[in-house]
């Protein structure tokens, strides 16, 4: 998925301890010790991941949150302490920037403030970034074993599945596999499909809720009622029923084709919550003042809106997870491993789910569903505090 | 006597404007607004399922007339007269013509022939299998809703007691599980490793070699074989139940009337039921009203898991099949449920609740 399907590299590894010695450089001229070693692991981490992708970004957040840490607004008479005639209202480019830098790095502290504040929330996160480190740095050191081992089959034993062992702390599929093998570069997949449906689901919500309360009248109608339409059908079976008729072999497709069935409920949503805006009155003097377009949507309607964006985000993406590996589980698409789904269903297949000591092979990827699914409910309630505009004023 | 004969006329008039002005406030009602709504999506998912089937890339027609080609070696003409045997169009008409033949049919409630089971009309198979389905989900839908709103309410009027902090706990875990990994789950630690129950025996909807009929053996056999499918579906959505009741309790303690009838020193139970439970049960029932359209699709997955013979499994082997008839007359039947079942929703609101009925009305 736009590159980002991505397995940590060696030279990711050196491409994010390059990254690192910006904040941490920064880290040593503003004197803030602990904000550059962090921002240092930030990059090194991130760009272990991800190579560029992930330390180029991460560069500029750890900048902008080590120079929030030092950062004296000159112009503010109350954080400068300096006389208003002292005070040099004009701001050169560079002054502009650090401003908005140091701005960046607030907002980033706070949030990281508000997440780590709800327990529940922050268990959440840290669940998924377990499964995020263990499928993005897991393949680094555990080796994918796609072929048959049958020279591992016990003297006597009539089927290769063996329960966890010293070696194999999972145990054994049906084909004499690692299964701890298969749970890490199996997860990868998944997770990135069900995320990007989830996001595609929430891109045609926003758009279609905005401009249906926007433009009103008959595009507002036309809207409203295909997602009325969409409503009353049954997604579940829906999909079933799309997922016989088209070829589904790419995972942008199925992706897309959830989007497209899963987007009436955050589009009311939107819809109604855009109509409401509209009609505050701190929306309507922003209008007044003449603030422009687009700062109407980005400071007033935008900072609204979020939260409930997000929270929906993450619901749709569990729904999506949910039915992708339904329709794997009902074997309608098709089946390539690794994959967590697929050990499902060929477990099933294989008469596995009778075998006491097979339990690993199918536990395994049952369990991680579930705490992964479990992670992303938990994590929302996080991401309430971090969005919400009232709670975060009040820091 | 004059007076009687010309007002006869008058009369006559009289009953036809009233008849019109009767026919203008039927049209007007909320439920007859409703009831015309529900059927045009019921005939835009028929419409849209229609062209989907005959449109798609993958058209069924001629994967069939391909399938047959290659099974029986026949050859495309004949091939092309099996299909339209089955399918029951020329496929030389106008999709148009097919259209309005399967709508003449449709309203007959001939939906067609299973291209699979040697011409059975699908709506027998669905009569068949629909009530293993709404006796299984219908069952554990009443079951999780009246212990959720039990619980749910009893945990919103004692606020961080014992129970609310472990209920809570209990039901967001549990809602944040999907429902074939709970099965799993349970089949694997149940069944497998403690051996509670026997796996290979809780397949299917009842003991085959029972004989069909009221007697206590075969209703109980029915009852041990529901019994896990329904635990899941319970344990699935017990957790929103509580969870909404519990939201829907706490903001109902908040009104004045609740603190009216507690000043007026009405027992405390009183105040539970009738004062709180009622009211906090209000936006329930319209949820309620809505899963129960959602009953008939049932659960694909665990059906399937369990070879439930309910309509969920049938969709899922029809189109494994490529049972296109099939799809889409059990198609049909789940969105017509999901549609009255809406229907309901909005009428039991309107009853319930008269702003919605007055709102509406006014032009």
């Amino acid at each position: 998925m736009f590159g980002l399907t991505t397995i940590a590299s060696p030279q990711g590894f050196f491409i994010g301890a390059l990254c690192g010695l910006v904040p941490l450089g920064a880290g040593l001229y503003y004197r803030q010790w602990r904000a550059g070693v962090g921002g240092f692991l930030a990059c090194l981490l991130s760009g272990f991941a991800c190579g560029f992708l992930g330390g180029l970004p991460t560069i500029l957040m750890s900048y902008a949150v080590v120079l929030s840490y030092a950062y004296v607004n000159r112009q503010d008479p109350f954080t400068s302490r300096a006389a208003l005639e002292e005070v040099n209202f004009e701001e050169t480019r560079v002054e502009q920037l650090q401003r908005q830098l140091a701005n960046l790095g607030r907002g980033i502290r706070t949030s990281w403030r508000a997440l780590t504040r709800n327990r529940a929330g922050f268990l959440g996160f840290l669940g998924i970034m377990f499964f995020v480190v263990v499928t993005v740095f897991g393949p680094l050191f555990i080796e994918y074993e796609g072929a048959a081992r049958l020279d591992r089959r016990q003297p006597g034993a009539r089927s290769l599945i063996a329960p966890p062992s010293y070696e194999h702390p999972l145990g054994l599929d049906w084909k004499g596999r690692d299964v701890l093998s298969h749970m890490v570069h199996g997860g990868q997949r998944l997770i990135l499909t069900s995320i990007q449906a989830g996001l595609i689901a929430t891109v045609i919500a926003v758009v279609l809720g905005s401009l249906a309360a926007l433009l009103g009248g008959v595009v507002d109608s036309l809207i409203s009622n295909a997602a009325n339409f969409i409503l009353t059908i049954p997604s579940f079976p829906l999909l079933l029923v799309l997922a016989s008729l088209v070829n589904l072999d790419s995972d942008f497709l199925l992706a897309l084709l959830f989007g497209v069935l899963n987007w009436p409920t955050l589009m009311r949503a939107v819809r109604a919550q855009v109509f409401s805006l509209r009609e505050r009155d701190y929306v309507e003097a922003a209008v007044a003042l003449d603030l422009g377009v687009w700062h109407i949507i980005s400071r007033e309607v935008f900072p609204n809106m979020i939260s409930y964006i997000a929270v929906n985000l993450i619901f749709t993406i569990r729904v999506a997870m949910y039915s992708i590996v339904g329709l794997v589980f009902l074997g309608l698409v098709p089946l390539s491993e690794p994959d967590w789904g697929v050990m499902i269903f060929t477990g099933r297949q294989q008469g596995v789910l009778f075998q006491p000591q097979a339990a690993g092979m199918l536990l395994a990827p049952i369990v991680a569903i579930a705490l992964f699914q479990l992670s992303l409910v938990l994590f929302t309630r996080s991401l309430e505090e971090v969005f919400n505009p009232r709670l975060r004023s009040g820091l | 006597m004059s007076s009687l004969t010309s007002s006869a006329p008058k009369l006559k008039r009289d009953e036809t404007a009233s008849l019109l002005i009767r026919l203008r406030r039927l049209t007007r009602s909320y439920a007859f607004r409703i009831i015309a709504q529900g059927l045009i999506t019921i005939w835009a998912v028929t419409t849209f399922t229609f062209f989907l089937i005959r449109l798609m890339p993958g058209n069924p027609v001629d994967t069939y007339i391909d399938a047959l080609m290659q099974q029986r070696n026949l050859t495309l003409e004949e091939a092309q007269r099996a299909a339209a045997g089955i399918f029951e169009f020329d496929p030389d008409e106008p999709l148009v013509q097919q259209y309005v033949n399967f709508l003449s049919k449709l309203v007959r409630l001939d939906l067609g022939k299973s291209i699979t089971k040697g011409g059975t009309p699908v709506l027998d198979i669905i009569l068949r299998y629909l009530p293993w389905t709404l006796f299984c989900v219908g069952v554990a839908l009443i079951i999780s809703f009246a212990l959720g709103v039990l619980i749910g309410l009893a945990m919103g009027y004692w606020r961080g007691g014992l129970l609310d902090n472990v209920m809570t706990g209990f039901a967001s875990i549990i809602s944040g599980i999907p429902d074939y990994i709970l099965a799993l789950l349970i089949l694997i630690i149940f069944g497998v490793q403690l051996q509670w129950f026997r796996v290979g025996e809780v397949r299917g909807g009842v003991d085959p070699t029972i004989e069909v009929g009221f007697t206590l053996e075969y209703i109980g056999s029915v009852l041990r074989y529901a019994f896990l499918p329904v635990l899941i579906y319970v344990l699935a959505s017990i957790g929103t139940w509580i969870l909404a009741m519990k939201s829907s309790t706490i903001s109902t303690l908040g009104e004045d009337y609740i603190t009216v009838a507690q000043a007026r020193g009405l027992s405390e139970r009183r105040v539970l039921t009738s004062y709180v439970g009622r009211n906090a049960m209000l936006p329930l029932v319209t949820r309620l009203a809505i899963s129960v359209g959602f009953v008939v699709s049932g659960s694909v997955i665990i059906e399937e898991m369990f070879q439930y013979p309910g309509l969920g499994r049938n969709l899922f082997v029809a189109i494994a099949q490529r049972d296109y008839t099939t799809m889409q007359g059990m198609f049909l039947v789940i969105t017509s449920a999901v549609v009255f079942a809406n229907i309901l929703a909005d009428l039991a609101l309107g009853w319930l609740d008269p702003r919605v009925r007055l709102d509406k009305k006014v032009d």
